[in-house]
């Protein structure tokens, strides 16, 4: 059942994005001051932000109950698991026995409900709306994933997501058709959503709404909240990687190929933080009420390219 | 004992509990025990009857007597049938154990009838899934109607139940009618009214056609698709909770039952365009539904209208699987009954532990109202944690059982997309689109369910007498809670039993569906899922950031503060997200839907501005369908009514003339 070699990649890939979550958030805080002209932290300043809070005390409201204390944990062991599930190092999914994309998904969903659940347990008014937004910001994204899932199945004739990545890397499911850029249109924007940078920094907002779901907490507890929310980005920008740039990931595994797709990996992830950090400053903050023009147009793609897909272009 | 005796003391027991509770009317107590324990008993019979036949896969029928020339009392229990009886009895051990403590409140209100009522209820919905016969099944069709109308509008002081049960008496006799009139299409085919004539009917594609949309959308009242949904919301809500938990999650079932009996078993789902109807329809509930769960206040009719979403996905899953066999792709079909199958029973399970849950709440606040309660999990702790686990496995979160069938229906539309024409090709993506938004929208509308009500302050007046509802109620919604857990963890095992169901419908033997503790959908290369692996990772890779907080943290220690941080102010549970707010966000993206609850306002703005109650109410009803589909049909009923009154004008010569026509018309129609 489970591949001793490949389980093992899987917990390299988990651990890779662990230790690489806090440096991108850093790079991303680095690109950002650049582009303001400040000269801004370390890049290394989100390390440290972890290390000094998990020093300190945790202060839990007494509103609060069992879900408040879970959700650091659940947070960060659902995005573990995906870090596992995706190929991110390797051509195939390291753990494909355990669920395919559409598992993956509602992976991401079960931390979200954790972490929605947590904000209005902590009984602050702010950590509710962060809650109430993250949820319905959810509402208007995961039809256009799904949407774009499908298509990408549908060509590649599984939802398995290595069998996608492989046939992409590969050149089954070529380039040149107008579907795959489409879906690949509407999936950077779903990802870009997802990963709660600025035009959609709602449900997290620090100076709008103090952080939202985060308001109530402190210490340690904080401190993997922010460690998985950053975890989360790098993970879901993996994701979109391995359905649509998948090159350079190891097709066998070996010790140099591993070390070489590593390599690559971080660099397809700087490059993303790099074009985000240009979108995310050169705008403001959407309202919520204008989210979904944008995810509309999101799924505008995602529907034209199942259109081409129907039409077979 | 084998399992017809089984059978037969399942429902034996059902209806000496129910004699027996009617007679004791006067000593409530003992009645609740007595209808309490025989259903639980019975429940526990009618599982162990059920079991061995998905195990083996092999019937059984009993012969009855013919009490009337025109009807053969025969029941069948075919892997189906039992499917469903396990569905049913499943729910009356959970509920017959929960309704000991909660019909308390009701001692002195008529305990023993109401326990008569429940037990009759659940027998009536037993024999309806294993009789054989169509007239019986009417019959019992009607007893289940007529038993649930009673309890729906049992609390006869509250006029809202009454109106509830009026709504739902009159739209289930719609359906029936409907039902009736296809039933007899097939008997004017046949001549008899046995199930097993129904199945070799010879229909004309016409009358095939006919006959099925008429069941579809006579069962589809009862089964609360969406135009014909709005009776659902008023009348499961009205019931007691532990009666809302067998309506909401069995008895709507019966009629996913009747869809699936007739579409699939009798007429073989012949014609394509039937299972795209399906879908179409399923899809709609489904979104519909859990657009109007999310902006519900009442936590039971939030429930209510979840339960329309899901009978949608569950049609989704049946269409899907519909379309499959009629163009020939039998593994679609097979996988599509699956899906549905496996939706149907994870919907009973977590939906009644989800009802039980909100009767547990109301049975200690007294109130249906989410703005009026808050923080309940520290007061309730085990009420909480299994109200939590229902939220967790009706928003299909990995790995609870929730997520299992929802994954089988993704695979099943991803499957049936992958052939046939355009408009197919088309069409399964997109229902997969509504199943996402469907999937997303629940999410929410669980948070907020469990959020407004389980966590945070508590918003109502006294919250020093909440305390933990009996135990007996306490295991009611546990054992329901487990079933969360073993359906969806033990899906590798019980996928098996419910593709032969499946398979046993279309003839067919039945695919191997998993493998060791995977799933999958058609073969192993399409996709895999495991979901007592997800668990396995889940709780190891919580280890990671527990051994962080353990190494660092540990000395920090940790500190209850007194309340949340309010901006320097002083903080009150009014501060606090309500459920209102909660889903407010949503009214603006979806506007359509919403537009006519919040724009009925023929009060005016201005009033509304200053009369703060009146624009809560308004902004709770719910008027779009009653107003452009129900209102302008009851105008045009009564209308024809005033018309047909010409006729009835109290005179006695005229009656005599009416009389003297008749006679005329039907001498010339015999002597022709």
């Amino acid at each position: 059942m489970l591949d001793g070699k490949l389980f093992f990649v899987g917990l390299l890939q988990a651990l890779l994005v662990m230790a690489v979550a806090p440096f991108f958030s850093g790079f991303a805080r680095v690109l950002r001051a650049k582009i303001h002209s400040r000269k801004g932290p370390s890049i290394f300043q989100d390390y440290r932000d972890i290390f000094k809070l998990i020093k300190r005390q945790r202060v839990v409201p007494a509103q609060s109950s069992l879900i408040f204390c879970l959700t650091p944990y659940v947070m960060m062991a659902t995005i573990l698991l995906i870090a596992m599930m995706t190929p991110i190092l390797t051509l195939q999914s390291p753990l494909r026995m355990v669920g395919d994309l559409i598992a993956i998904v509602y992976l991401f969903a079960l931390g979200r409900f954790f972490f929605a659940a947590a904000g209005l347990d902590s009984g602050s008014g702010f950590a509710g709306i962060g809650a109430s937004r993250e949820m319905t910001l959810a509402a208007l994204v995961e039809p256009t994933i799904i949407l774009v899932l499908f298509v990408m199945g549908l060509l590649a004739g599984s939802t398995d997501i290595g069998v996608i990545s492989q046939k992409v890397a590969t050149g089954e499911i070529s380039y040149y058709s107008p579907t795959v850029w489409l879906a690949m249109t509407a999936f950077s924007i779903a990802a870009f959503i997802e990963t709660g940078k600025l035009p959609f920094d709602l449900a997290e907002a620090e100076q709008e709404i103090q952080e939202g779901p985060l308001t109530e907490y402190s210490g340690g507890s904080l401190a993997l909240l922010k460690w998985s929310l950053s975890m989360k980005q790098v993970v879901v920008i993996a994701l979109f990687m391995a359905i649509f740039f998948p090159f350079g990931n190891a097709a066998v595994v070996s010790g140099f190929s591993i070390l070489k797709s590593t390599a690559v990996f971080l660099l397809k992830v700087a490059i993303f933080y790099v074009i985000a950090a240009l979108v995310e400053n050169s705008m403001a903050r959407l309202r919520l009420f204008m989210a979904h023009e944008v995810t509309w147009a999101a799924f505008g793609f995602a529907l034209l390219s199942f259109v081409f897909f129907l039409v077979n272009v | 004992m084998t399992v017809q005796q089984l059978f037969l003391l399942s429902i034996f027991l059902y209806v000496v509990g129910a004699l027996i509770s009617l007679g004791l009317n006067r000593d409530g107590k003992i009645a609740n025990y007595v209808s309490g324990t025989t259903a639980f008993l019975a429940g526990c019979t009618g599982v162990a009857s059920a079991v061995p036949v998905l195990i083996e896969g092999k019937g059984f029928i009993l012969e009855g007597m013919e009490f009337i020339p025109f009807g053969r009392f025969t029941i069948n229990v075919d892997p189906l049938s039992a499917f469903m009886t396990l569905v049913i009895s499943l729910l009356s051990i959970a509920t017959g154990i929960y309704s000991i403590s909660y019909q308390e409140e009701y001692i002195g209100k008529g305990t023993g009838v109401m326990g008569f009522l429940n037990n009759i209820f659940i027998a009536s919905m037993i024999l309806v899934v294993t009789i054989d016969n169509a007239f019986y099944f009417l019959v019992f069709w009607e007893l289940m109607t007529l038993v649930s109308y009673f309890l729906v509008c049992f609390e006869q002081e509250n006029r809202e139940a009454i109106k509830a049960g009026f709504v739902y008496f009159v739209m289930a006799h719609v359906g029936t009618v409907l039902i009736m009139i296809s039933f007899i299409l097939f008997y004017v085919y046949t001549g008899t009214f046995d199930f097993a004539a129904f199945r070799n009917a010879n229909l004309s594609p016409v009358t095939k056609n006919l006959a099925f949309l008429l069941a579809f959308l006579g069962f589809g009242v009862k089964a609360g698709i969406v135009p014909f949904h709005f009776w659902l919301p008023q009348a499961h809500p009205a019931a007691p909770s532990n009666v809302s938990a067998l309506m909401s999650g069995v008895m709507i079932k019966t009629a996913i039952y009747g869809i699936i009996r007739v579409g699939v078993d009798f007429l073989g789902a012949s014609a394509w365009w039937w299972g795209l109807t399906v879908l179409a329809f399923g899809a709609i509930s489904a979104v519909f539904g859990v657009l109007y769960a999310v902006s519900e206040n009442d936590l039971k009719r939030l429930l209510a209208y979840s339960s329309i979403e899901n009978v949608g996905i569950i049609l989704m899953g049946v269409g899907a699987g519909m379309m499959g066999i009629a163009t020939g792709q039998v593994s679609v079909g097979i996988l599509g009954i699956l899906a549905g199958l496996y939706h149907l029973i994870n919907h009973a399970v977590f939906k009644g532990l989800l009802f039980l849950g909100a009767g547990s709440v109301v049975y200690r606040l007294h109130t249906r109202n989410m703005e009026e309660m808050g923080g309940l999990a520290r007061y309730m702790p085990w009420t909480g944690l299994t109200f939590f686990i229902g939220a967790l496995s009706i928003s299909a979160l990995p790995p609870l059982n929730g997520f299992v069938s929802k994954w089988f229906t993704y695979h099943t539309l991803f499957a049936a997309s992958t052939k046939g024409s355009a408009l197919i090709r088309m069409a399964f993506p997109l229902a997969a689109v509504a199943l996402a938004l469907t999937g997303a929208l629940t999410s929410l509308c669980f948070v907020k369910a469990y959020g407004v009500t389980f966590t945070g302050p508590f918003r109502g007046g006294n919250e020093l007498k909440i305390k933990e509802v009996p135990v007996t109620m306490l295991i009611g919604m546990g054992l329901l809670a487990i079933g969360c857990f073993v359906l969806g963890l033990g899906a590798p095992i019980g996928v098996g039993y419910i593709a032969n169901v499946a398979s046993a419908l279309l003839h067919v033997s039945s695919p191997q569906l998993s493998d060791g503790l995977s799933i999958f959908p058609e073969s192993s290369e399409q996709a895999m899922l495991s979901t007592p692996l997800v668990l396995v990772f889940v709780v190891g890779l919580a280890i990671l950031p527990l051994l962080i907080i353990g190494t660092g943290g540990k000395r920090a220690g940790r500190r209850v503060d007194f309340e949340p941080w309010a901006c320097g102010y002083k903080y009150s549970s009014r501060m606090a997200w309500t459920s209102t707010a909660f889903a407010h966000s949503l009214y603006p993206l979806f506007s359509p839907v919403y537009l006519l609850r919040t724009a009925f306002t023929e009060a005016g703005r201005f009033t509304i501005l200053l009369f703060k109650k009146a624009m809560a109410y308004i902004s709770q009803i719910e008027l779009m369908w009653e107003r452009y589909i129900y209102y302008p049909l009851l105008h045009f009923m009564v209308y024809i009514g005033k018309r047909a009154q010409t006729f009835q004008t109290g005179n006695v010569r005229m009656y005599c003339l009416y009389i003297i026509l008749t006679l005329g018309v039907l001498l010339i129609a015999t002597v022709r």
